[in-house]
């Protein structure tokens, strides 16, 4: 076939410019790891790398969540045992007060013990999150301390009040599942999380309770103290013993969703990795592949280009 | 019989034949890098022979014609194919700008050496969206916590400011693409009044028996030029001339220029194209004007409008969530967003200088409450009617890979058509190419059968001195 000069020269240079192409595209998969980049190298994988990002975005929040209201968790259940140490001691001042034997001054000893337990108590659920600086038992009012107490002349605690809510807020721990942590000081609704101190449903009413039992011994009524004020503490005690557990449970659900979103968020790698990222060895063959191309087609042109019948004529 | 003086005559037309032979290979190697140049050949005949008792004589040659070597069929299908070729070269640079306004793009943070661990983000909206809806879950989980609402209102910052550079980088495209459809219109005139002044210079030659061989070669660009820009109908008539319709309008006949044409706006800033003086709309079918009408009123359009669906959509459901709810000072009604659409989303400016005032709570007395933060966290997950029943990332990833498909086909389109091409090309390069190997050739052929013509009449010279010799010896 006749070739036109140019036509040979312009054809060499499209080659070139197609070679030159390759070879851009293959470098830059080489150094961004990425076989795609822009929508229109892929349209369809894009589309599925932004919807895993997305996700995977998703459950690495799923996963910060879960750490903050783990650490909290944490907080509330150091909380939870010191309760439950106080509650024992308080146990052990109902069961030796309740004996008769005892004089009114070792009765009054007690009544200041259970006075100075009640005091502790109250700094325990007025406890603040570090993390946040907010109270811990509050319920969703957590801007203000929820307990007060109030004391006579002789420093005897005569009431504490409440001024926090009832409710608790839950927080999303893997799609469309979330849980709560958090324990309301009071609820007196009969619905809801149960309140720490005191609880329609369960009869706990501890602060109530420890004032009866101050008073009880204060006024030498051993009767009321073995009677009422124990059974009343039995169930504070119980209800103590609830709330630890449901700590302990949605701190295992914790757990368990914490592995899950880490190992969604690493499936979802993997996913996008395969849509999205280069393979090496493939790549760096095919770069290999057109860089010789390349070479080899700017080696024969060169030469081919030298070759004329002028070099030939006298 | 030619005698002395008549085959002197002879030698001295071949000598001239020879001569035109030469002067059309140095003309073909003139123009060898001429853009649309055709090589041409002399045609060379046998001189009409003379009788005599012993035959018919020859009388030499002469040079009867200089004719371009052309192909009409490749030279129509060059035509036609430019006119593809304009098509979808304008829609991939117009869908290229798109793509670069939603600068979606991943970006790897590694090398493939390492792309079991590479971590892939995106730059673009679609990791924005995902930033804001995590960042709703973490003041959901620490509602009170002033550093995640201010992490929550820059990134609703950032959201908004790159859906209003998207919509003005947009707008900008569709500005641009008017100004490019107005360039191809005034390209498309100028050509228009070049073919009808060609087509005169053409006729007169042609009248005058001559072959204007340059001038049908400017012609034929000026076509292949104007075919780029629009899918064009010609046809030839006696006296030379083409005749040039666009979309049905017959604007060039003979050597007028009928009618030029120019835009008008449809309305709303839509740029079409029509004659100048009949004001008759044209419909075009191919070239660059087209791919640009296209592009612009369909792919571009489309995207525009579904990223204001998406801005307004993601505007009604968090202002209508938002204002529901109540800020750590226990007030509610504020909007979370300002503005209608992608090119007027703001974050409210309140909410911009004091975070505390993100209404989180469902509660004007429970200031932790986090029961409104985590519906707007939930919106992620939430089919949109609005969005055809799809969340609002699904939406915007079935827009990005929508452009990424139109913009793969303009791609793999051009790279089919540059092939197409090159090939017409080469094919008319081995009908009409000049060749320097062969030009070469032939002017070494006219040039030496020049020294023998030139050899006859030093023949002949001298047989003449020895006739007049013999008549003073």
């Amino acid at each position: 076939m006749r070739i036109g000069t140019n036509s040979y020269t312009d054809t060499m240079i499209d080659q070139f410019s197609v070679l030159k192409s390759q070879q851009d595209k293959l470098q830059n998969e080489v150094s961004t790891g990425l076989s795609i980049s822009a929508p229109s190298d892929d349209p369809a994988a894009m589309e599925t790398t932004l919807d895993d990002l997305s996700s995977q975005a998703a459950q690495q929040q799923f996963s910060s969540n879960i750490s903050t209201v783990q650490s909290k968790a944490n907080f509330i259940y150091s909380v939870l045992q010191s309760l439950q140490t106080i509650s024992n001691r308080v146990g052990e001042i109902a069961t030796s007060a309740s004996s008769a034997t005892n004089s009114q001054t070792n009765l009054n000893h007690y009544a200041g013990e259970v006075t100075s337990l009640i005091q502790q108590a109250v700094q325990l659920v007025n406890t603040k999150d570090p993390a946040t600086g907010q109270y811990l038992f509050g319920g969703t009012n957590s801007g203000q301390q929820p307990f007060t107490v109030t004391t006579d002349a002789n420093g005897n605690v005569t009431g504490v009040t409440y001024s926090g809510n009832s409710s608790v807020n839950q927080t999303e721990i893997a799609s469309g599942s979330a849980v709560s942590v958090d324990v309301p000081g009071e609820n007196t609704s009969g619905s809801g999380a149960q309140g720490l101190i005191t609880d329609s449903r369960t009869g706990a009413d501890l602060f109530n309770h420890l004032i009866s039992l101050q008073n009880d011994l204060l006024a030498g009524n051993t009767t009321a103290v073995s009677g009422t004020d124990t059974a009343n503490l039995q169930n504070d005690e119980n209800n103590l013993t609830y709330q630890v557990a449901y700590n302990g449970n949605v701190q295992t659900r914790l757990n368990t969703a914490s592995s899950f979103a880490t190992s969604q968020s690493n499936s979802l790698t993997g996913l996008i990795s395969n849509a999205s990222s280069a393979d090496l060895a493939t790549t760096m063959t095919q770069l290999t592949q057109a860089q010789t191309a390349y070479q080899a087609a700017l080696e024969s042109s060169a030469a081919i280009m030298q070759l004329s019948i002028l070099n030939f004529l006298q | 019989m030619l005698g002395l003086l008549g085959t002197l005559n002879l030698a001295s037309r071949s000598l001239q034949t020879q001569m035109t032979g030469v002067e059309v290979a140095g003309q073909n190697l003139a123009n060898i890098n001429t853009t649309g140049y055709t090589r041409q050949s002399v045609e060379i005949q046998t001189s009409p022979d003379i009788s005599t008792t012993i035959g018919p004589e020859g009388t030499g040659a002469n040079a009867v014609a200089i004719q371009q070597v052309v192909n009409a069929i490749l030279n129509n299908q060059i035509q036609s194919q430019q006119s593809t070729s304009g098509y979808w070269s304008a829609q991939q640079t117009a869908l290229q700008s798109a793509q670069t306004s939603l600068n979606e793009f991943l970006n790897g943070t590694g090398s493939a050496t390492s792309s079991s661990t590479n971590s892939t983000t995106d730059t673009g909206l679609s990791g924005q969206l995902s930033s804001l809806f995590a960042d709703f879950q973490s003041v959901a989980t620490s509602p009170t916590s002033i550093s995640a609402r201010q992490q929550l209102i820059s990134d609703a910052q950032t959201l908004a400011a790159t859906f209003n550079q998207i919509n003005t980088q947009l707008d900008t495209s569709r500005t641009t693409l008017n100004t490019s459809l107005g360039n191809d219109v005034d390209s498309a005139n100028k050509l228009l009044s070049g073919i009808a002044d060609l087509n005169k210079q053409i006729s007169t030659a042609d009248f005058n028996g001559a072959t204007p061989n340059d001038l049908l070669d400017e012609r034929e660009q000026d076509l292949e030029n104007l075919s780029n820009l629009t899918n064009i109908t010609t046809s030839t008539g006696t006296n030379g001339a083409v005749d040039v319709s666009i979309g049905g309008q017959s604007l060039v006949s003979g050597n007028q220029v009928l009618d030029t044409i120019q835009t008008y706006d449809a309305g709303g800033g839509q740029l079409l194209v029509q004659t100048a003086t009949g004001g008759v709309n044209l419909t075009l079918t191919g070239g660059s004007m087209q791919g640009t009408i296209d592009a612009r009123d369909g792919e571009l359009a489309t995207m525009q409008s579904s990223i204001n669906t998406l801005a307004s959509t993601l505007i009604t459901q968090v202002n209508t969530i938002h204002s529901g709810g109540f800020n750590l000072t226990g007030t509610n009604g504020a909007n979370f967003f300002n503005g209608s659409d992608a090119a007027t989303i703001t974050v409210n400016a309140a909410l911009a200088s004091n975070p505390s005032l993100f209404q989180a709570s469902g509660s004007a007395t429970a200031n932790s409450d986090n029961s409104v933060a985590r519906q707007l966290a939930d919106l992620a997950s939430t089919a949109q009617s609005g969005l055809n029943n799809q969340t609002f990332s699904d939406s915007y990833g079935q827009t990005v890979a929508a452009l990424g498909d139109s913009l793969q086909t303009a791609n793999d389109q051009v790279n089919n058509q540059t092939a197409v091409t090159n090939m017409l090309s080469t094919q008319r390069g081995s009908v009409s190419g000049v060749n320097v190997d062969e030009e070469m050739t032939n002017l070494m052929s006219f040039q030496r059968a020049y020294e023998a013509s030139a050899q006859l009449v030093t023949t002949l010279n001298t047989m003449l001195g020895d006739v007049l010799a013999m008549k003073t010896s």
